[in-house]
């Protein structure tokens, strides 16, 4: 009888399917994994310790830069805190417009899920059509912000400009014909918000063309049903959040329970797996993206509407209009000062959570009542998410690590801040 | 604050008596300081017994009081050199200490309530001994393993029971323990190529600190817990 | 009957020739791929590239000297010098943004109060050698003279939000 041997194999970090910075060192017998262990930190650039050095205000653009796949929900969530310890609230417009990009940020999240989740497990036309429609999504980032991916956008005490009325429009090339052209910029010659809505009109039914590819198809189901099951006792004490605890059929989402912004305003419905298996999981994101749709119909129904401002008034807080500051001292000298001291937050601590498309995305701030945070925590989803990784995976075959590392969402820029 | 929330906390407080302590918040929070030698049995307590229900660990981590309430703003007169100038970089403190300040470093949970639909928040002092140590909370809820593998990493905080207490985000054979606050924030070595030995080598960091907005504290009327009846002083 | 549905489709491979036929469909569709170079997607006036000082129409820097993007500046990438000049106005004797550090927030331009650093729309650069990163002041101040319309318009377009 030959002897038998337990193998010791290094996953990553340089690895298509690790999602970024992932090493995995699995013990496996033959091919069925006996033990993994993740070694996470290769990204780790200490945001945490990085925000304590600057005042409040300069942290937001490296929220952007923790979950680099939804930029905007990171900087919510870091803004919320502040907000709530200066005993603030932004005006109903910037709620709005943040909660229109939180989803849209939702859609971005899930699309790059499904996309890399699919590419992952052999799907690759997933891949091609996500990335065609995170396109346009990704558009509407850069016309409010002026980037496509750190935006920078959400400020304490609103939003940094009102959405813009134009949209940046193709010109004709010796590729492209003017009637060409013309087509293309059909959908862009109103504002930002009609170029949203074109989006939406269309987006149900891209939905309904990865359900077509994926959702009956037998190879997608083989690689997905009854891997990584977690019970809804156990994604509890895993700490899960999210579209993972929704897919174990446990009924949460900050959203509805513990609402923010303006999200007790709006119509949604909360989709809920049963088994905790990784198709579940698929299932539960897909329909969220078409809730996130209908999020941000409703937004920007509510938007056309009613114009206002989009940032608070106080300029203890937020900068003054620039047309106040050239002309006015007073504004002037409240400029100088935002930018150069910023403001102090008083004495206390706070801890804001919101809906992030991956889980409860936390902040926890203490503030010494200086101008500068005394000590910040974040608080990422995919930290705890990965955590659990190993007893997921505990069985399974080695092809399905990889069906399970994709189930998970993570990204490595929160997982390591 | 909501009526629910301070049928809680009275609860709370009736049911561990001594070991607990409400610290007042400003923003409608419920949170404890809770001694470091019972935390374990209240943690157990507070997930186990339906009234409490808190099922799920959101959040724990490290804060270091080492500094706090301090700024480094000591200039009068206006200068143009630049708005470093009030910055003062003081001696770097060594952790050799035989003793902490028994307040300096403690663990904060979040804990989250799913079927009540509450939060919580505890605090835990770790005491004075070097290194710090404190009970882990693994048993209670799984998924503090990493949560508390994450404090060791960046405060050297040690917890009883961990199972596999390693360092989780520093580099293999990093040594201190960089959210500190006597930690430089550019740390103290970087990594180069060597080519003589052919391969990346450690050597001491080159980045010379900069501070372009000193930290000042100021007292500022709107936020007074007198004149505006906000509690203060979470700490 | 529906068992005996599924058993059929089952056989005859009927999600999977669904799947197909979404693919065969967007087979003949129009594509939306763009001719980089050639061709570029339409960029926003808000974008955020590479940054540029700019003069006053009569050729007068901007530039005060004031500091606010140095404070400001989330990554410490920018470094300003600055001595009373001829005329005796307050200048800068050094204006050094380092594209290694920067991260391109944005918060310079917006905290300049005449409107002296911008960051323009242009996002196709490169360095060659150790030391290009630092943009000194002549390169930043080459760089809003060469782009001036452009960076006005963008600038002028996006005045109302701000």
């Amino acid at each position: 009888m030959a002897e038998i041997q337990n193998f010791t194999m290094n996953f990553g970090p340089q690895h298509p399917a690790a999602h970024g910075v992932l090493r995995l060192i699995l013990e496996m017998d033959g091919e069925v994994i006996q033990r993994a262990d993740p070694h996470v930190g290769l990204l780790h650039r200490g945001t945490e310790k990085l925000a304590e050095t600057k005042p409040f205000s300069q942290s937001v653009g490296y929220m952007d830069r923790l979950d680099y796949v939804s930029m905007m929900c990171n900087e919510h969530g870091y803004v919320l805190a502040i907000e709530k310890l200066l005993g603030i609230t932004p005006p109903v417009r910037a709620q709005y417009i943040r909660v229109m990009f939180d989803e849209i940020t939702r859609l971005l999240n899930h699309l790059m899920w499904l996309g890399a989740h699919g590419l992952d497990i052999g799907a690759m036309t997933m891949f091609l059509y996500c990335f065609r429609e995170r396109e346009d999504l990704l558009d509407c980032y850069e016309a409010v912000s002026g980037s496509r991916m750190h935006a920078n956008y959400y400020r304490p005490g609103g939003v940094y400009r009102d959405l813009p009325d134009q949209m940046p429009k193709y010109q004709a090339s010796k590729w492209r014909s003017q009637k060409d052209v013309d087509r293309l910029n059909a959908v862009r010659s109103g504002s930002m918000l009609d170029f949203l809505q074109a989006f939406c009109d269309k987006f149900p039914a891209c939905v309904d063309d990865y359900e077509t590819l994926l959702t009956d198809n037998r190879i997608w189901k083989q690689r997905t049903v009854n891997i990584g099951v977690v019970s809804p006792e156990r994604a509890l004490q895993l700490g899960f959040t999210g579209p993972m605890l929704r897919g174990s059929g446990v009924e949460w989402d900050l959203r509805k329970k513990q609402p923010y912004a303006v999200y007790d305003q709006l119509d949604f419905d909360i989709p809920v797996g049963v088994n905790g298996d990784s198709y579940d999981r698929y299932l539960v994101r897909v329909e969220e993206m078409r809730q996130s749709n209908r999020i941000i119909e409703q937004c920007i129904k509510w938007l056309r509407e009613n114009p206002g401002p989009v940032m608070l008034d106080d300029h203890k807080i937020t900068p003054p209009k620039r047309v106040e500051m050239k002309d006015d001292m007073e504004s002037l000298i409240h400029h100088f000062k935002l930018f150069t001291e910023g403001y102090c937050v008083p004495e206390g601590e706070a801890y804001a959570a919101i809906e992030h498309p991956k889980g409860e995305f936390g902040i926890y701030l203490v503030s010494d009542g200086a101008n500068k945070p005394y000590r910040v925590k974040i608080r990422p989803p995919g930290f705890v998410h990965l955590s659990a990784l190993a007893e997921m995976v505990d069985g399974h075959m080695l092809a399905d690590v990889v069906a399970v590392i994709g189930t998970l969402d993570i990204v490595f820029g929160e997982v390591d801040r | 604050m909501n009526p629910a929330y301070e049928t809680l906390a009275a609860r709370i407080e009736e049911r561990f008596g001594e070991y607990v302590k409400r610290i007042p918040s400003t923003c409608n929070e419920l949170t404890f300081e809770v001694d470091s030698d019972h935390f374990h049995s209240i943690a157990l307590e507070l997930r186990d017994e339906p009234e409490f229900g808190f099922e799920m660990l959101v959040d724990a981590c490290g804060v270091d009081y080492l500094t706090y309430g301090q700024d480094e703003w000591t200039t009068q007169e206006a200068t143009d050199s630049g708005f470093s100038r009030g910055a003062i970089r003081g001696p770097v403190i060594l952790d050799e200490a035989d003793e902490f300040d028994p307040r300096r470093f403690a663990v904060v949970y979040h804990l989250l309530s799913i079927s009540h639909n509450k939060r919580l928040r505890l605090r835990v002092f770790v005491g004075a001994n070097n290194p710090p140590i404190t009970k882990s909370v693994v048993d209670v809820w799984s998924c503090a393993n990493w949560f508390e593998r994450e404090v060791f990493d960046m405060f050297g905080i040690l917890f009883e029971g961990h199972p596999d207490l390693r360092r989780i985000l520093t580099d293999y054979g990093f040594v201190g323990h960089p959210f500190r606050k006597d930690f430089p924030l550019s740390g103290s070595v970087e990594v180069h190529y060597d080519a003589e030995l052919g391969r990346v080598a450690y050597q001491p960091v080159n980045i010379e600190p900069r501070i372009s907005v000193p930290r000042v504290i100021r007292r500022d009327n709107r936020y007074d817990s007198e004149l505006t009846g906000r509690t203060g002083n979470d700490k | 009957m529906s068992r005996i549905r599924s058993y059929i489709k089952t056989f005859t491979l009927w999600e999977l020739l669904q799947g197909l036929s979404v693919t065969l469909r967007h087979f003949f569709i129009r594509g939306v791929t763009i001719q980089y170079p050639e061709e570029k997607t339409p960029q926003s006036f808000r974008f955020r590239g590479l940054h540029a000082l700019r003069r006053y129409p009569n050729g007068e820097e901007r530039c005060i000297a004031c500091k606010l993007c140095e404070a400001v500046c989330p990554a410490q990438a920018i470094t300003i010098e600055s001595d009373v000049s001829a005329d005796g106005t307050r200048r800068t004797t050094r204006y050094d943004i380092d594209l290694f550090k920067c991260i391109y927030c944005g918060m310079c331009e917006e905290a300049c109060p005449v409107d002296a650093i911008v960051e323009t729309r242009i996002h196709e650069y490169h360095m060659e050698s150790k030391g290009e990163n630092i943009m000194t002041k002549d390169k930043l101040l080459g760089i809003g003279e060469k782009f001036d319309d452009m960076i006005s318009a963008d600038k002028a377009a996006d005045a109302k939000y701000r």
